[in-house]
């Protein structure tokens, strides 16, 4: 009997898990359908940049310092060891550009403005205000949801390039500070042995990663149902669904760059 | 009860949530320019009717009508012409936070009516003024009263000179003065500037000082269409109670 | 000079907030851990066991998905970069290994929990404080740390320890197929334990469970913190999302600092 359960449990969990994901897939073809023309209502668009990066950029940058000294912190050892202290950069800039920076960058990004974008969508949903727009004739997703997934979308890249500044100067700051590893031996570590390709890679999983924050973020804050308890709810299935796409284009994108 | 001079025409609509019959095949016909209250117990479908009207909501069975064109078998994407000729005021008056009372009713003109983002703001001012509200409109909803943010909500409607209002319980919640503000606008409009209201009520000095004409709703249908005056001299004992008010009497409330 | 004051009493003003919510959140800890001696007498019963019911089963398919793709990812890269280098992978899995267990590991799994466990944690009780149910247990002579914190607490503690274990493996797992299939490595090779110290499982420990403990506590004072409706749940639980990954990846700085110190950088 409990076996019972347990598999209806599962089935109606997997059913629910492929009704979010269309969901999400319908909305983003609504979003990419009003993109042509390219119609964007300005002000929200500048008003939403405005407020993302506004928010995000203080916690990205931190992260991102924190996030380039652990590498180096991970590294480091291990260099220190075998002697070639002049890899040093190579271990830490490779990780941070191609994987531990965009992710960590997107993730930090999620909670931050993804989840404030879906309150704050859900909070109008609840209090009728997206009825209010339809009401005026103004469609919710050209309004609202698409200068939000453009804005989210470009600043994370920005976001992004800037963090993997930060995150290299701060393993830097920790091969100095901790294991002591000139400056220059960093900079030329990094200098020699990073290709644009490398970076580029970071920034391609940025605006993928983007991408799949924004609509899921959107998605959740237009579809909750409930007041209060269901705005909450929202929030926290739009970071757990920014979290795992993260993950899942993270996994798809370095098998697609690397053949 | 089809009706040749009627605007908006409601004809034997259902709908239900949930496997809960709302509305079981009611009829309303509203002809143009008149005051039309719909009045009943709250869950009785009221705020549903005219949500359905704009297709905010979809019918289950029967049909819409709007100026003789039926609308509820258009698709989302073809509403926008009939929202622009029907305006809601809602319930929760749904100003939105993040923008001034200006820049709420500039909206709709900056959208539809060709204006740029300034332009929209001087006209909002205007049009803020007409409901006595010139001097808020730099200030964000939040900080203003359930009253004052209602008369905003009904300037943003009015901006684009709608033909037919739709008011969603305009006074509940509303302070006596400034629900009896809230009437005496709703009777201006339709005065002034010929347009029609539908306005779902259950306060009683409303509805019998702004309509000219009441449906009541009961029971999923429409129990009765007339002026305040025959409603209030009808011997129907249901109608009598709900008008008066009283606990006990033939009524059936679902939930007591 | 207007200009100037104003900014300076802007981030006076922040200073001042930032100080009195590290107070509260202070407050929060110490009732906590306060609230830890005195259980029995407030918590509800079997609320323990749904705790850890929603805050550890609920997150295992998460936790196996996410650190099962960052898993394959990671050592797909290393294999990559050393192919072009060496094309030797003898070392890959040992030192996979050694980063699972002193950093990875629970540090992944602690930041994947900080997004569904801490905003779980601030959606729950915030929604709980903006409908005054909050006021009513206070009311009722029940300490809200107590009844809603504590058992949150205890269980985000056991269960972030329990799926960085879990985290761990599947990623030392999934790191092994992935060395195997796209690079040949053989999987004896890779799964090679030998060079695991008890200082690295020490890491490990310390690490899991700093971060269990600061979770909810970070996501409970956040819920707490709620005001007015529907807008304060969805600004609570967007500030223990950041809070609580936050207080990870700050934690996981200062923790791994400290170990390297303490072992003469020989980790």
């Amino acid at each position: 009997m409990i076996g019972e359960k347990a598999i209806h449990n599962v089935g109606a969990g997997a059913v629910r898990v492929a009704q979010e994901v269309g969901g999400i897939v319908v909305l983003t073809w609504q979003v990419l359908r009003a993109l042509v023309p390219p119609r964007i209502d300005r002000r929200e668009l500048f008003k939403n940049l405005y407020k993302m990066g506004n928010k995000s950029v203080p916690i990205v940058v931190l992260t991102a310092f924190f996030a380039g000294g652990l590498m180096t912190l991970q590294a480091g050892p291990f260099v220190k060891k075998l002697g070639a202290t002049s890899l040093a950069g190579w271990g830490a800039g490779y990780a941070v550009l191609r994987e531990i920076g965009p992710i960590l960058i997107g993730l930090m990004f999620s909670g931050r403005v993804g989840a404030n974008n879906t309150a704050e969508l859900a909070t109008m949903t609840v209090t009728e205000q997206l009825d209010g727009l339809r009401a005026l004739a103004i469609d919710p997703i050209k309004f609202l949801v698409v200068p939000r997934v453009i804005a989210m979308v470009v600043m994370l890249v920005v976001l992004t390039v800037l963090g993997d500044l930060v995150a290299l100067l701060g393993s830097s700051v920790v091969a100095k500070v901790m294991l002591d590893i000139d400056w220059s031996t960093m900079y030329y570590s990094f200098v020699d042995n990073l290709k644009p390709a490398d970076f580029l890679t970071g920034i391609y999983k940025s605006i993928a990663f983007g991408g799949s924050i924004a609509v899921s973020s959107c998605y959740f804050g237009v579809t909750v149902r409930g007041g209060a308890v269901g705005v909450g709810k929202a929030v926290n299935a739009a970071v757990v669904a920014a979290a795992v796409s993260i993950m899942l284009l993270d996994f798809f994108l370095t098998y697609l760059s690397s053949h | 009860m089809s009706d040749d001079r009627a605007f908006v025409e409601w004809r034997e609509v259902t709908k239900s949530f949930g496997g809960k019959a709302v509305l079981k095949g009611m009829n309303l016909a509203v002809a143009k320019g008149e005051v039309m209250y719909i009045i009943g117990t709250s869950g009785v479908g009221k705020s549903v009717t005219i949500k359905l009207l704009l297709g905010l909501l979809r019918i289950d069975g029967g049909e819409i009508l709007f100026d003789g064109q039926r609308v509820d078998t258009l698709p989302e994407s073809k509403l926008a012409p009939l929202r622009k000729r029907i305006g809601m005021v809602f319930q929760s008056s749904t100003l939105f936070d993040s923008m001034t009372l200006a820049e709420n009713v500039g909206l709709p003109l900056r959208k539809h009516g060709k204006l740029g983002h300034h332009a929209s703001l001087v006209e909002a001012k205007k049009r803020l003024e007409q409901v006595y509200m010139g001097e808020y409109a730099e200030r964000y909803p939040a900080e203003l009263s359930d009253g004052m943010r209602k008369r905003a909500a009904i300037a943003r409607t009015l901006a684009l000179n709608p033909e037919v209002v739709l008011f969603d319980e305009p006074t509940t919640g509303l302070d006596p003065v400034s629900a009896r503000r809230v009437d005496r606008l709703i009777r201006e409009l339709a005065e002034k500037l010929g347009v029609t209201a539908i306005v779902v009520s259950h306060d009683p000095p409303s509805i019998f000082g702004v309509a000219d004409r009441v449906a009541f709703l009961y029971k999923g249908l429409v129990h009765v269409v007339a002026t305040p005056a025959e409603l209030k001299a009808s011997p129907d004992p249901i109608v009598q109670q709900f008008i008066g008010g009283k606990s006990t009497g033939p009524m059936e409330t679902p939930g007591f | 000079m207007t200009w100037v004051r104003t900014r300076i009493e802007n981030l006076g003003a922040g200073v001042a907030s930032v100080y009195r919510a590290a107070i509260e959140l202070w407050l929060v800890y110490v009732g906590t851990i306060a609230g830890l001696f005195r259980r029995g007498r407030n918590s509800p019963r079997g609320e323990l066991t749904r705790q850890l019911y929603s805050i550890g089963n609920k997150s295992l398919v998460f936790i196996i998905v996410t650190l099962g793709m960052i898993g394959m990812v990671m050592t797909y890269e290393a294999c990559m970069q050393l192919s072009r280098v060496t094309g030797d992978y003898s070392q890959v899995g040992m030192q996979f290994l050694r980063l699972i267990i002193s950093d990875m590991g629970p540090t992944l799994t602690a930041l994947m929990l900080a997004t569904r466990v801490g905003a779980g944690i601030a959606a729950e009780v915030g929604s709980m404080k903006v409908t005054e149910q909050i006021d009513a247990l206070r009311m009722s002579g029940v300490l809200p740390i107590d009844y809603l914190i504590v058992p949150r607490f205890l269980a985000s503690w056991i269960m972030t320890l329990m799926l960085s274990v879990i985290g761990a493996t599947v990623m030392y797992a999934a790191g092994g197929l992935t060395a195997q299939y796209n690079f040949g490595v053989n999987p004896n090779t890779f799964f090679d334990l030998s060079q695991i110290r008890p200082r690295h499982v020490i890491l490990f420990l310390v690490k899991a469970s700093s971060y269990g403990a600061a979770i909810p506590v970070v996501a409970g004072f956040c819920g707490l913190r709620a005001r007015g409706s529907s807008e304060g749940v969805g600004w609570a639980t967007t500030a223990a999302v950041i809070g609580a990954s936050f207080a990870v990846i700050t934690l996981d700085f200062i923790i791994s600092a400290a170990a390297l110190f303490l072992t003469g950088g020989d980790l």
